[in-house]
């Protein structure tokens, strides 16, 4: 299948004259891993939501599984799961209660996961959620996002408050569904690391649009810190170019994406004193959203 | 400023964290064990779903590698079976080819070394214990 599962074009949305997102285009492959990146406070949370319906886009379009986010259908929100940053669980229900609860809006409800997931994960069943530690709640959400085998997953920082071992647990979960090949997973993280195992595709979310996506191996193996003279780099021009700082005694720093002729530029470069470096993905985000 | 972190299976390890992406540090893996002897030809490797599962990766990272690995002419896909090591590979590579594998890693611990202002008796000695206890 080729279409999109998520598709956004030209969206913006303000918040008290404060714009988060502006003009921004994003089409979500369906059967990708994807994972969207993007400093605190980008936008990340608020471009989840509009692409659910959540919230409103004030300009654009917006489609979610070829529908328009504000008027899902019923069998188009029964393929969508969702994690939200915020614990949004029944307090006062222990989590037997909740799933039990939810089943009931589903058509599709599978029992032996949840069982298989809440006993691997041990998530305390009969205890009132409002008591369980923070790790065991975000655990208890994604179990509930997985109940009904969406076919979009869709999970805003999901493992912020796992430890390595619960993140290597969820991983494996995401890792069994790309195996499968029937869902789209778009999940926002700081953790490179585990966007290196699992996303097939990066989205950097910056100024209000996704100023780079594509595929994480491509992206990864292009991706060069070059450094020198800002005398000799000041004119200098790659493929595409993500920053460009000048640090002490007039060198020059730049994090660029090398395409086809750039490689025999650079080495005309390395005899005017330019160094260049593969850049691991957590220096190239920092880089690139400074 | 990298965070490193490795998991190992039987016979794969990952280091998330560098500049190599994962695809490309299973594809040397395979061609080190392979020009080791440690795989030999006709050798069955595990299926791209056990090495996901194991290694917690996406397992399109995994086909491309043994798709890579099968376009060199190191793998050979068998019906029935997945993944065998080829037929040309029946034995260990000679010494000095497999030196010149080993090669650009050296170099690349030769260059920190020199910038660490480490002189080269005590990167040798540190290195030989690492080789020592290791085998």
């Amino acid at each position: 299948m080729m279409s999109s599962t998520i598709e956004m074009k030209n969206v913006s949305k303000r918040f008290h004259h404060k714009a988060v997102l502006s003009g921004l285009d994003w089409a979500v492959p369906a059967g990708h891993v994807v994972g969207l990146v993007g400093r605190n406070g980008a936008g990340k949370s608020t471009l989840l939501q509009c692409a659910l319906g959540l919230w409103t886009a004030d300009d654009g379009s917006v489609a979610i599984l070829g529908e328009d986010p504000a008027a899902l259908s019923d069998a188009v929100r029964a393929q969508i799961g969702y994690v939200p940053q915020e614990s949004d669980l029944f307090e006062w229900l222990t989590a037997t209660q909740m799933l039990a609860y939810f089943r009931t809006f589903y058509p599709r409800w599978n029992q032996a996961k949840v069982d298989a997931l809440m006993e691997r994960w041990s998530i305390p069943a009969n205890t009132a959620i409002r008591l369980l530690s923070g790790g065991e709640r975000q655990r208890l959400s994604i179990v509930r996002a997985l109940a009904h085998d969406p076919s979009l997953l869709v999970l805003d920082e999901p493992v912020a408050s796992l430890d390595p071992a619960g993140r290597r647990d969820f991983l494996r979960e995401i890792v069994d569904r790309a195996i499968e090949g029937t869902t789209t997973v778009v999940f926002s993280t700081h953790i490179f690391t585990d966007l290196e195992r699992v996303a097939m595709d990066i989205a950097l979310l910056k100024n209000g649009r996704i100023a780079l996506s594509g595929p994480l191996d491509q992206l990864s193996e292009k991706m060069r810190r070059v450094e020198g003279p800002s005398a000799v780099l000041a004119h200098a021009r790659w493929g595409q170019e993500l920053a460009r700082s000048a640090t002490r005694d007039a060198q020059t720093m730049l994090i660029v994406i090398v395409d086809e002729g750039s490689e025999e530029r650079l080495e005309t470069l390395a005899r005017q004193g330019v160094r260049v470096h593969a850049v691991g993905l957590e220096d190239w985000f920092i880089a690139a959203t400074q | 400023m990298n965070i490193v972190r490795a998991s190992s299976t039987s016979l794969f390890t990952v280091t998330t964290g560098s500049s190599e992406p994962i695809y490309r540090q299973l594809v040397g893996q395979v061609q080190r064990l392979v020009a080791g002897g440690q795989l030999a030809a006709g050798d069955e490797l595990p299926s791209v779903r056990e090495v996901a599962e194991q290694l917690a990766v996406n397992p399109m990272t995994v086909s491309k590698a043994y798709g890579l690995l099968e376009m060199g002419g190191v793998l050979e896909r068998r019906r029935g079976l997945g993944m065998v090591v080829a037929e040309s590979h029946d034995k260990r590579r000679p010494l000095a080819e497999r030196l010149e594998i080993l090669r650009p890693t050296l170099e690349r611990a030769a260059e920190e070394t020199a910038q660490l202002e480490i002189d080269p008796d005590v990167a040798l000695q540190q290195f030989r214990k690492m080789l020592k206890g290791k085998t």
